[in-house]
């Protein structure tokens, strides 16, 4: 009985072609998909390019050469707000930096100010001047960071540390050897000042000074630098003093939530959207969309009725998981209101238009459960609703911004992660609504196969 | 929604008081409650010839109408239509007077729902017309004329009895009182007054049906479609839909059914139409199509015991049934003496069985015994 139960199931499978692919093709489709999205990150050992800004307040040589220093990185790419893309050095005052910031143009606003040790007289007259010239070197770096992304504050503290280090480095290289040629001039002046007054041995003296060895000069001329080139220019340097200010989310009771909350409802829109427009396969099915047709109701009444009905039941769905964030997890909804509204009124009816389009394409509501899950789910993973698009290479990232997640993502986070008003929501919505003009046209399209045939 | 939307103010409890067909039909039932009725006097003349194809005979009829000064209230000329190179519909061509009751049979795959589909305007036709009350069927104009009950149960099973008579009568343009009235109306009219607020997934199959075919008859249609309406519901519930069928068309209401049960076509309808291969092979009452096809003779099929010493004329052996079989037109007059004359002739009768001629019989002369698709 149970090899007969065994055979039976076998041959089920074997003539339902749909289960067939869900059971062995579909899992290796998921498979190489969230592979090439995630995979390709270390496929060439390459971290995706952070979008930085610099804010040099200190203007000397060391800062300047740290900011070319993390230019050369390949690491960062340095964006030039308002500044011509030939301006050098690349950067900006802190007032745009952190508005690059806030606009989330750039992950981080990298600021050099005026080191606390340059203004701290005590701390420093101990020190012996060369030291004290290299202390003073050392800049303060302010990371004004966007705590959206959680990793690029910490890869550009270690690139800004590796960077000021190095240029102190050779800044103190310099000035030690500049302050040895110095010194040794002076000696030289001396001895042949001494020399002057004994007439017999000017020739010979004159030999002696010709051979002389500069490190022992240095170190009768000057006893205090003795000490400090004895033990390399390296030993006098200090890393430099960053301090990394969260310019989003400090003021957040939240700020996860606020981060993952759009992720989460525009995935789900495109479920209970696609789900909800099987309804038209159903009614075709069992004849129903035949007996509408045969009434008053048009094929485009019966369309804009179902976005419409999709639209109203997107925008509540997402009102109440906003609203379940604002009372359960401090998200700041109606503070951000008009913003909110706008934009998930446009995702709904973004969403609608898929799903309704999906439905029209597919011939079974068995067919399009399985092609929207599929598209969905892949393109809530390039969209950016599972994981952030950050942790995603250049590529994928460049890919992602083909699903129309991200741009409802990135609407999301300008309104409740950036609070920017509504007019820095253009880019997003106007994406928005033409997916949503497109997948309706495109829906019309398909079907014009249940019209009057 | 280039549609227009077109009001409609037919009077009806006027059609119904003035309607001298209905009026006569339901004479006429009393009269004969069991037989096929007509309203109207039929000339059919059957030519048998073969058809294109050479498959078959076919039976063409001209039907001579005494009321032919009103529009028809569904008339098709000459329509075909072809799916690749398959021709669905070869030239058919059918007049349906207003309050008349039709069955459209045939196999399977002889072309009626592709019939229906295009009487209900859903289906392009290659050549010809198919006008209701003089209107083609492409028009948004004529929607209001027509209501269409799917073989299917094309309701919203998720939904109560009440919800889906509210929700199709506004699709046809009820809306307010006239809504309420109707729909009030048809829940008695289907005797699920009382189940109006149960959602139609929990009824039994003829519950089904009967809420099926309320949403078609809503919006009063002069022309009724029903594609096979009492397709897997029980005897009880089939005489149920029948009589809501008969109430409808008792006011005037023109009703063309699709249907694979005869003895139903036979007994409900005035008129009836068997397509074959997308053409119409017979086309009018039943005593016509029996009396044109098998012959209106009764067979008497008789056991007899015994051997007959001599031949007996119109007494022949059939051996598919192993029983003797004589065809006669009266059995009060021509039995007894047949009877007697096997006697004579050494037989011993030991049972009787009398078939009347009926649609079964004709449909099977006319369509043949090989099975379709």
């Amino acid at each position: 009985m149970i090899r007969t139960i065994i055979h039976i199931s076998f041959l089920r499978l074997w003539h339902n072609k749909a289960e067939l692919l869900l059971t062995f093709i579909v899992p290796i489709l998921f498979f190489s998909i969230f592979a090439w999205i995630f995979g390709s990150r270390g496929s060439n050992g390459a971290t995706p390019q952070l979008k930085v800004v610099a804010c040099d307040e200190v203007n000397s040589n060391v800062t300047a050469r740290t900011i070319e220093l993390l230019e050369a990185s390949g690491s960062l790419r340095f964006h030039l707000g308002e500044a011509s893309k030939s301006a050098s050095p690349k950067t900006v005052s802190r007032d745009v930096a952190e508005s690059l910031v806030r606009r989330g143009l750039v992950s981080a606003a990298i600021v050099f100010i005026a080191s606390p040790a340059a203004s701290n007289e005590n701390a420093t007259e101990s020190l012996a001047p060369a030291q004290q010239s290299l202390q003073t070197q050392t800049p303060a770096v302010e990371v004004m960071a966007d705590s959206f992304d959680q990793v690029a504050s910490q890869v550009i503290v270690a690139f800004v540390q590796k960077a000021s280090m190095t240029a102190q480095a050779e800044k103190a290289q310099e000035d030690a050897a500049e302050s040895l040629r110095s010194q040794q001039q002076a000696s030289q002046n001396r001895q042949f000042n001494d020399l002057k007054f004994n007439d017999v041995n000017r020739a010979q003296a004159i030999a002696t000074a010709d051979r002389i060895d500069p490190t022992a000069n240095a170190i009768a001329i000057s006893p205090s630098l003795q000490s400090a080139v004895s033990a390399g220019p390296l030993a006098s340097l200090a890393p430099p003093n960053i301090m990394v200010v969260d310019v989003l989310g400090t003021n957040k009771s939240n700020p996860i939530v606020a981060m993952y909350a759009a992720g989460i409802a525009v995935m789900f829109l495109l479920f209970s959207a696609t789900t909800a427009s099987g309804a038209i396969l159903e009614e075709r099915e069992n004849s129903t969309l035949e007996r509408l047709l045969c009434s008053r109701m048009t094929m485009d009444h019966l369309l804009m009725g179902k976005w419409c009905y999709l639209v109203l039941i997107g925008c509540l769905q997402t009102t109440l998981m906003f609203t379940a964030g604002a009372l359960f997890f401090g998200l700041n909804l109606w503070g951000h209101f008009d913003g909110f509204a706008v934009m998930t009124v446009v995702t709904a009816g973004a969403a609608a238009s898929f799903a309704l389009m999906m439905a029209a394409m597919c011939k079974t509501r068995t067919q399009l459960g399985w092609v929207s899950t599929i598209l969905i789910l892949s393109m809530s993973a390039l969209g950016g609703s599972m994981v952030p698009r950050y942790l995603m290479s250049e590529t994928i990232q460049s890919v992602g911004q083909l699903t129309f997640n991200a741009w409802a993502l990135d609407g999301y986070n300008k309104i409740f992660w950036r609070e920017l008003p509504l007019t820095e929501l253009t880019r997003e919505l106007g994406v928005l609504v033409t997916c949503s003009f497109v997948f309706i046209v495109l829906a019309r399209i398909f079907a014009m196969r249940w019209d009057r045939a | 929604m280039s549609r227009r939307l077109v009001s409609s103010s037919v009077d009806w409890p006027a059609i119904i008081l003035t309607s001298q067909a209905s009026l006569s039909r339901l004479v006429s039932r009393l009269r004969y409650p069991m037989r096929t009725i007509f309203t109207r006097k039929s000339t059919t003349v059957f030519d048998q010839h073969q058809d294109d194809s050479g498959h078959q005979n076919t039976l063409s009829s001209q039907l001579t109408s005494t009321t032919t000064h009103q529009p028809m209230a569904l008339e098709l000329t000459n329509v075909r239509r072809s799916f690749g190179k398959t021709q669905a519909l070869r030239g058919i061509s059918l007049q349906v007077e207003s309050g008349q009751r039709l069955a459209l049979l045939g196999p399977n795959g002889a072309g009626k729902t592709t019939l229906v589909r295009a009487i209900c305007g859903r289906l392009r036709i290659d050549e010809g017309e198919i006008t209701l009350f003089g209107k083609s069927v492409s028009k948004a104009s004529t929607l209001d004329e027509l209501g269409v009950v799917p073989q299917d149960l094309a309701i919203y099973s998720d939904l109560t009895t009440i919800e889906n008579l509210r929700a199709f009568g506004r699709l046809h343009g009820l809306s307010g009182k006239s809504l309420s009235t109707r729909v009030d109306w048809a829940l008695e009219w289907i005797g699920l007054a009382d189940r109006k607020h149960h959602l139609t997934k929990s009824f039994s199959g003829g519950m089904k049906r009967r809420v099926n075919i309320a949403c078609g008859v809503l919006h009063r249609p002069k022309v009724l479609v029903l594609d096979e309406p009492t397709v897997g519901v029980d005897p009880q519930s089939r005489h149920r839909i029948f009589e809501m069928l008969g109430e409808l068309s008792a006011t005037g209401t023109t009703i063309v059914l699709t249907t694979h049960h005869l003895d139903e076509a036979q007994s409900q309808c005035d008129r009836i139409v068997i397509i074959d291969h997308g053409q119409v092979i017979a086309d009018g009452g039943i005593s016509d199509l029996i009396d044109h096809t098998i012959g209106s003779e009764r067979q008497v099929y008789l056991r007899i015991e015994g051997f007959l010493t001599a031949s007996i004329p119109n007494l022949e052996w059939d051996p598919s049934r192993e029983l003797f079989v004589a065809a006669i037109n009266d059995p009060a007059e021509e039995l007894p003496g047949l009877l007697h004359r096997i006697r004579t002739c050494g037989g011993n009768v030991v049972d009787i069985e009398m078939h009347q001629p009926n649609l079964h019989d004709v449909f099977i002369h006319l369509t043949g015994r090989e099975l379709r698709e």
